[in-house]
Formats: C-alpha cells, sequence, structure tokens
C-alpha cells in the first residue's frame, strides 16, 4: 500500500464515514437556511443568465442563418429573400407560441387562489445523480421562499427546494423524493404521486378503488404544499403493489422543455420534505 | 505568477465549470453521456496545481455540485475531496504528463468518486436513484476522451501563467 499514503487512505475512510452521516440527514435539516448556499446560487445566477442568454441567441442565429450559408450565388437573392421570410416568420411563430405561452400564465395568475411569481428556467442541475432539479431566475428578492409549489399552465411542476436571492431551484415531481398527495379525478381515489426520474408513479391507491388508464390525476391539497385541484398527469398503466394499487403518471407538464413557470406564494407552514 | 492571482484565476474557472456544466452541459438537457467537466478541473488541481489553496477549490467545486443539483451537503464536497487527495497522492510516485497514465487517472477517478456516492446512496437510502455501474463505466470513459486533450491545453496555458 506503498502507493498512497496511509494518512490519505486513513483520511479517506474518515470522511466517507462523515459522508455517510451527513447524507442520513433528513432533507428537512438541509442546507435550506445555510447562507454559503444562497451564496452559491446567488455567485452562479450571473453567468448562468449570461449563458442562457448567449445559448438563445446562437441557437437563433444558427437557425436563421447558418444552415443557409451555403448558398450558391446564382440564387443569392432569392435566397436572401427567403432567408430574410423565414427569420421574419420564425420570429412571428416564436412570438406568438410565447404570447400564447404567457397568455396561459396570466389567464393561470387570474384563476389561481394565492398570488404568483413567473420565473424562466435559467439552469439544471449538474448532476447525474439528481437531475430533476431546475433553477429558475427569481429568488427571495422576489418574495420566493422553500417549499413553495412551482406550476406551468399544463399543471405541476415541483417545489422550491432553496431559494437564493435571485435565483432558486426546483425539485421537479419526478425527482425520486418528490412526493405529491394526489386523486383520481374521475373517482377521487386517493394516493401519493412519486417521481421515478423518467415519469411519476401514484402508489398507496386502495385495491377497492375504481382507477383506469387515461385517468387524470390531481393534486388533493392535503400535502401542505401544492393547492388542491391542480393536473398533474394521466393515469398511463395499473398494476398490483400488495394490499394497494400502484399507478403510472405521465405528467401533463412537459418537464424536458421547460422554459416559464409560475411560483405561487402559498405559505407553506409544514414544511415536510419526503424522502 | 503571483499565488493569489493564480488562486483568484482558479476560482473563477472553478465558476466558469459549474456554469457550462448547469447550463449547457447538464444531463437534463443533454443526456447522460456528458464529461463531467468538474471532476476532470478537481484531478486537473491534484495533479498540477502548486497552489496551496487547490485543496480548498477541489472542496469548493464539490460543495457548488452538492447545492447546484439539490443534493445533501457532503455528497459531492466529501467524493470529490477525497478523489484530490488520492490523484495527489499518486501524482507522487506516477508521471503523470503521459496521455494514458493522465486518461487512466480521470477514468480511476471517475470511478472512484460515482462508487463512492452510489455506496453512500445504496447504505444509506432508498430513494431511487437510477444509476448503474455500468453507466460509471461509461462516465469514466467519457471524462478520459474528453479530459486527456483539455488537460494538454490547461496545462500549456497554466504551465504560461506559472512562468
Amino acid at each position: 500500500m506503498g502507493f498512497f499514503k496511509r494518512r490519505t487512505i486513513l483520511i479517506v475512510l474518515v470522511l466517507f464515514f462523515i459522508a455517510i452521516q451527513l447524507f442520513s440527514l433528513d432533507l428537512r435539516e438541509r442546507n435550506s437556511q445555510n447562507p454559503l448556499s444562497k451564496f452559491v446560487l446567488d455567485i452562479t445566477y450571473y453567468p448562468q443568465m449570461a449563458v442562457s442568454a448567449v445559448t438563445d441567441g446562437v441557437i437563433g442565429t444558427w437557425r436563421d442563418y447558418i444552415h443557409l450559408v451555403n448558398v450558391n450565388e446564382e440564387n443569392k437573392r432569392l435566397r436572401e429573400e427567403l432567408n430574410a421570410l423565414r427569420k421574419e416568420k420564425f420570429e412571428s411563430a416564436e412570438i406568438k407560441a410565447q404570447n400564447a405561452r404567457l397568455k396561459k400564465l396570466l389567464d393561470f395568475k387570474d384563476v389561481s387562489l394565492y398570488p404568483v411569481v413567473s420565473a424562466n428556467v435559467i439552469g439544471a442541475s449538474p448532476s447525474i445523480i439528481r437531475s430533476q432539479v431546475v433553477i429558475v431566475d427569481k429568488g427571495s428578492a422576489d418574495g420566493v421562499t422553500e417549499g413553495m409549489p412551482v406550476a406551468s399552465y399544463d399543471g405541476i411542476v415541483g417545489r422550491i427546494l432553496l431559494a437564493g436571492d435571485k435565483s432558486s431551484e426546483v425539485l421537479l415531481i419526478t425527482d425520486p423524493v418528490s412526493a405529491v398527495d394526489a386523486y383520481i379525478h374521475r373517482t377521487r381515489a386517493r394516493g401519493i404521486v412519486k417521481g421515478v426520474g423518467s415519469g411519476c408513479v401514484m402508489e398507496y391507491i386502495e385495491n377497492k378503488s375504481d382507477v383506469s388508464v387515461g385517468d387524470k390525476v390531481i393534486s388533493s391539497g392535503k400535502d401542505g404544499f401544492f393547492p388542491k385541484g391542480v393536473i398533474i398527469g394521466t393515469v398511463i398503466d395499473i398494476s398490483p403493489d400488495g394490499s394497494f394499487i400502484s399507478a403510472g403518471v405521465s405528467p401533463h407538464v412537459d418537464l424536458n422543455s421547460l422554459e416559464e413557470v409560475v411560483i405561487i406564494q402559498k405559505s407553506v407552514n409544514n414544511v415536510v420534505l419526503n424522502e | 505568477m503571483n499565488k493569489t492571482v493564480t488562486f483568484i484565476s482558479l476560482l473563477l474557472v472553478s465558476v466558469l465549470i459549474i456554469t457550462v456544466q448547469s447550463t449547457l452541459l447538464s444531463p437534463r438537457n443533454a443526456g447522460y453521456l456528458l464529461p463531467d467537466l468538474n471532476l476532470i478541473f478537481i484531478v486537473f488541481l491534484a495533479v498540477y496545481s502548486e497552489t496551496k489553496g487547490s485543496f480548498l477549490l477541489a472542496a469548493g467545486n464539490g460543495y457548488m455540485m452538492d447545492v447546484l443539483s439539490g443534493n445533501l451537503p457532503g455528497t459531492f464536497t466529501i467524493s470529490r475531496l477525497s478523489a484530490y487527495m488520492l490523484v495527489r497522492t499518486s501524482s507522487n510516485h506516477v508521471y503523470l504528463r503521459k496521455a494514458l497514465v493522465l486518461g487512466l487517472v480521470i477514468f480511476l477517478s471517475t470511478i472512484f468518486t460515482w462508487t463512492f456516492i452510489l455506496t453512500i446512496i445504496r447504505i444509506k437510502s432508498d430513494a431511487g436513484f437510477q444509476f448503474s455501474f455500468g453507466d460509471i463505466i461509461l462516465q469514466g470513459l467519457v471524462n478520459s476522451v474528453v479530459g486527456v486533450p483539455l488537460f494538454w491545453a490547461a496545462g500549456r496555458i497554466h504551465a504560461r501563467f506559472q512562468k
């Protein structure tokens, strides 16, 4: 064992046991009030915003120009005209789509019982083991606090895991530690929607309950986090799970292409993060 | 070059890397088979950096990973710090300037850090993290392929600054 110093091996072993102890801490005791964690969120806010803006710009430029670079001289004038038209069309389509999204968000604001804050997704988890986390550009300066539910016009997205001054982390409903108390909309059968990475699964549905593929799943509001009656997803498969029924749920929101979300400023009195 | 300036430069590079890793190279946006620039940077610190603060930079880098990925504090901080220490110690015994050896060190560092994390997860949690040993091997290969040329480029820049 002369390759590594004995002292190094010993320190690594001690670190390993410290890591085990730290990992044992419940998410409730996580770094939500740790100023160092908030500081990390704050110092990465501006670089993330810059990369986000540059990426949008580069993608826009790529779409508008780069694929039209290798044009032949003969059709130059026509292509320039086509290019301009395509650009205009693309921009108008983008604006149209954005208008539709924002309109839906405004509609959501109108119907929500709680005040909401609109936010843009500017980053995501850098880690493979917990990839179901995104970073949004609103933080405690905008009234955002840990535990607040996050939604889009399509339904529930997740909840605030850590609020920095200008940005926040959102734990998506597809994360393995996420859990939402829910109902089957048609029959009011109750269960818990948990994340499984690629989607969700609704567990602890009573055996006698009436559940079918295609049923809509909505939040019950009983977990203290999410408002009642917000859509979560659709049942895609059903399987027995001991004395309960387990149902695969496809989230209603396309979480892979999240751009804008709303943070529902619902005070969370009983913050219990499920693990 | 002034040691303080070197430290600040490496700190800025560290923030830049974590930014790229959480935006352009986030597993959410671009899939799983992506280089872990953060880990490659830590191996770089262990191999090249003479700066005393590189130990702190390695820990800080792991901590930023912990915070931005919503993990419990310590998972990345400690695993990456351990990897840093092991590579640092081994660099006294192995000639790490050769591309093949460097690739192997990056590969083994990846295997070590992820095995470290996976072991803790398996011992302490049934939270259903879907990550297998096969994924770790693949991640190690990707890191090696990307890391060696990055090391070559970064080593030259670093050497120039050190003069």
